[in-house]
């Protein structure tokens, strides 16, 4: 009976510490976007963020599930605050880590706006990288760098919207 | 490390190599005048110097280190 009536006047409390999906949806996320030779972006709130993972692309929002990704060459889309337009961004490669308290932390070696990939000498460091592969000996280090450049230029001529082959 | 499973481990890359070589192909993928700016932030230099008998000779700029002596 005691116990019952202890219960009782716990429980509403422990119903109010939950905070609803408004209001961490309007709360926002957290963008750290740093480059070795500059910070992009330092505790910004932003919407979403869209992450070019090897494992494949994913969105991030507020109270995500806490993940660390490995980076694809590939595009970084960011949705500021009231905005339907994202902002993009080319990365090489990189990590992206997003912490329990929806900080989200992107480290990439070199990103660089959509608008200045050249899609002419992206298509032919892509077709002279196809030949270097072709021509390397299987598992050596040049054939990995050709494979490399074949990547990444594949990926850039996508973003261009070039598809090659 | 366990078996290698990317082509880059395979053919005895680091990470960090695989990812300043994508870098590199990112940036020599842009127009003018982005790409001279970005290729700035991968060109680097050291300073070699000599020391004898306890003094600093005088330094000299190379861009490799085997330009310096230094066996790598």
């Amino acid at each position: 009976m005691m116990q019952r009536a202890l219960l009782r006047r716990f429980t509403p409390s422990l119903r109010r510490t939950f905070s609803t999906v408004e209001e961490s949806a309007a709360a926002g996320m957290t963008l750290n976007f740093n480059l070795p030779h500059e910070s992009i972006y330092v505790g910004a709130k932003v919407d979403q963020v869209i992450v070019p993972g090897v494992a494949g692309e994913y969105g991030v929002t507020a109270d995500h599930v806490p993940l660390v990704a490995q980076l694809k060459p590939g595009v970084l889309q960011i949705l500021h605050q009231g905005t339907a337009e994202a902002e993009k961004y080319f990365v090489a490669g990189g990590f992206s880590i997003t912490h329990p308290n929806s900080t989200t932390d992107i480290s990439c070696p070199e990103a660089v706006k959509i608008d200045d990939i050249d899609s002419a000498s992206v298509t032919a460091a892509f077709e002279a990288a196809k030949s270097a592969f072709s021509s390397a000996e299987a598992g050596s280090q040049a054939a990995a760098e050709a494979q490399i450049d074949m990547e990444v230029n594949k990926a850039m001529a996508f973003a261009v919207g070039v598809s090659l082959a | 490390m366990s078996t290698p499973t990317t082509f880059w481990r395979i053919a005895g890359m680091s990470y960090t190599q695989y990812v300043t070589r994508a870098a590199t192909a990112v940036r020599n993928g842009l127009k003018e005048p982005a790409k001279t700016k970005a290729l700035q932030h991968e060109t680097f230099s050291y300073n070699a110097a000599s020391w004898e008998a306890g003094k600093i000779g005088p330094k000299k700029q190379v861009n490799k280190l085997t330009n310096a002596g230094i066996s790598v």
